[in-house]
């Protein structure tokens, strides 16, 4: 029973890091009504971009995270011009294929460029391990929980109080009504879908110092995202932190009483469990999935 | 043209080729075609013909390479039982699956496909006292037709030129019969099937349920004839991504789309692992990125597939009645 604070103080760093990612995708699947496939290429950029500057310039990945910003929020921009905008308004399966077709080729470039050997960032304070009572955690973890917690606030009060949050939230409710009241929905698009990329990839540049670095890095990261938003109810902000939560529980107690190598089938079968008891999810509309929307 | 002659052509060339060539490098260039193709058709009679686009179905390719190959290192059975038990379990898994996700549509149906292949995915590569784990199975050579250890490229090749045969014709009747126009009515719009009086659910469930048995077949056959079974490969996303990119580039629910596209996919491959291999194992990312690109390109400029392309062409010019 000793174990127990030390498995809470793991599950809320672990679900900080996840709902980074997954509301991402949420934000991008509640306003565009698109799942990313390629989400978890952009969080192994992220890595990869903390990994170079750290390598090549010796920079801090926190340093790197500011810088990650603007440049992420850019990558967005262009992968959403280039390749989302033309098919905004074509069927699901046209999405899903163009999403599906962005995450190969990022996944392979990055293999060309720079092998698909492993990588690590290792800062001085890698090994830095924080005692408080019972419980034990790593620096990095902390820090990565601390801005994961930030960013998430940050986007929520965005979406919530921001005139663009505004106009993005009615563009999710009614694309039509909103085109209507003179919102060009273009633009909201291309605004989520990079804020989305922002979201994802500062998520990348902090998991670096905790996790190795390879082309498909991303996918372990990116199907636990799946997990966490279908949990929480596609489309849905809060119930995507909910959902990193229990999906952070579930690894963590999975690890800690069936071992760490059988912990991954504990989610994928929660996630086959919801999807077919309640596909909504907590917060998701009911009925969405039928639609497909 | 009559309906059917442009796949006489496809598949008589093919049964020509061995006559021909002797090399063995090119002949295992047509052996590979048929048999991503024969798997493509597979995926294309749930993902084409009844809309069920799935990014799981390596999950039964796996499912059937496994039973041939564990069939047949731990209890020396042949691997034509081994491809029946493959078969047999994809069915159910797939009744399973079609009957359970029957609700989900869209994005909701790819990814309980992909969560249900990365679960066979880490019961394959962990349960190590069963399935070797991540190590994999190499598959014994036992020569004779029985144990499937055919030596010679010409035998393999018409052994997958048949398998094609099949899958073409399954796609053929999807096409011409009323089960299969039943099949299109409820994919373009399931509610209005629904109406008519169309058995949408069984007929969406026993299509998920007979492709998976066929992508079954083709994994056991594929387990065979390559001789060693990776879980990683196998169980992989980007391995059912490759079977629904060759039946999306050659033409989604078309009879002969799946083949063609595996043509040019396999074909490119095939040259560039060649060109690149000795240089660095790196470069043979190329011919993803350019899967990746063309992916990307074809539902966007050509959603109709190759074939579809080609048949608009050719009645453009005046050349044909209908597409093959």
């Amino acid at each position: 029973m000793s174990a127990i604070p030390q498995l809470v103080v793991s599950t809320i760093l672990l679900g900080g890091i996840y709902a980074l990612i997954a509301v991402g995708l949420t934000l991008i699947f509640g306003v565009m009504r698109v799942v990313n496939f390629a989400h978890g290429e952009f969080v192994m950029l992220g890595m990869y971009l903390a990994f170079w500057a750290f390598a090549l310039l010796a920079l801090d990945p926190y340093l790197v995270l500011v810088v990650s910003l603007p440049v992420f929020f850019l990558a967005g921009f262009a992968s959403y011009g280039l390749v989302m905008r033309p098919v905004i308004r074509e069927s699901h399966n046209v999405q899903i294929f163009t999403t599906v077709g962005l995450s190969i080729a990022l996944q392979n470039v990055a293999l060309v460029l720079w092998t698909g050997d492993f990588r690590f960032v290792r800062p001085a304070y890698y090994s830095v391990v924080v005692r408080l009572g019972t419980t034990a955690f790593n620096v990095s973890q902390i820090v990565a929980f601390a801005v994961a917690v930030l960013f998430t606030a940050a986007l929520f009060a965005f979406m919530r109080w921001s005139y663009a949050g505004k106009v993005m939230r009615a563009t999710a409710q009614d694309r039509q009504a909103a085109a209507l009241m003179g919102i060009d929905t273009d633009r909201v698009y291309g605004l989520t879908w990079a804020i989305g990329i922002v979201c994802v990839g500062a998520a990348g540049v902090l998991l670096a110092p905790l996790y190795p670095v390879y082309p498909t890095a991303g996918l372990q990261f990116v199907l636990i995202a799946y997990v966490v938003v279908v949990l929480g109810g596609l489309g849905d902000m809060a119930g995507a932190l909910l959902g990193s939560l229990i999906v952070a529980a579930v690894e963590v107690i999975g690890s800690y009483v069936i071992g760490t190598a059988w912990k991954e089938v504990l989610y994928f079968l929660l996630f086959i469990a919801v999807l077919l008891v309640r596909p909504a999810g907590f917060f998701g509309q009911r009925g969405a999935e039928q639609l497909g929307a | 043209m009559a309906r059917g002659v442009p796949a006489a052509v496809f598949f008589g060339l093919a049964a020509l080729g061995p006559l021909v060539v002797r090399d063995a490098f090119l002949l295992d260039g047509l052996i590979l075609i048929l048999l991503w193709g024969a798997t493509a058709s597979a995926w294309n009679v749930a993902g084409g013909y009844a809309g069920q686009v799935s990014l799981g179905h390596a999950a039964f390719f796996g499912l059937g390479a496994y039973s041939a190959a564990l069939l047949g290192t731990r209890w020396s059975l042949s691997p034509w039982i081994g491809l029946l038990v493959g078969v047999l379990l994809s069915t159910v898994a797939g009744l399973i699956i079609g009957y359970l996700s029957n609700r989900l549509r869209g994005p909701y149906f790819v990814l309980a496909t992909i969560a249900f292949s990365q679960v066979l995915l880490i019961v394959a590569s962990r349960w190590r006292g069963f399935t070797a784990g991540s190590e994999g199975i190499p598959v014994p050579f036992r020569p004779g037709f029985w144990t499937l250890g055919i030596a010679d490229k010409r035998g393999w090749v018409y052994l997958v030129l048949a398998l094609g045969v099949l899958l073409y014709l399954v796609q053929q009747y999807l096409e011409r019969s009323r089960r299969g126009y039943q099949l299109a009515a409820v994919r373009e719009d399931e509610d209005a099937a629904l109406s008519l009086g169309v058995a949408a659910r069984r007929l969406k469930v026993v299509a998920i349920a007979a492709s998976a048995a066929l992508t079954a077949v083709c994994g056991a056959l594929w387990a065979q004839y390559v001789g060693f079974v990776d879980p990683f490969y196998v169980f992989s996303v980007d391995l059912s991504v490759r079977f629904a990119l060759a039946a999306i580039i050659g033409g989604l629910g078309t009879a002969l789309g799946p083949f063609l596209g595996s043509v040019l996919i396999t074909t490119l491959e095939t040259y560039l692992r060649a060109q690149f291999g000795g240089v660095g194992a790196g470069l043979i990312g190329i011919y993803l990125i350019i899967y990746g690109c063309a992916l990307v390109l074809v539902v966007r400029f050509v959603p109709q597939g190759l074939v579809g392309w080609l048949g608009d062409r050719l009645r453009r010019h005046g050349l044909a009645g209908t597409a093959p």
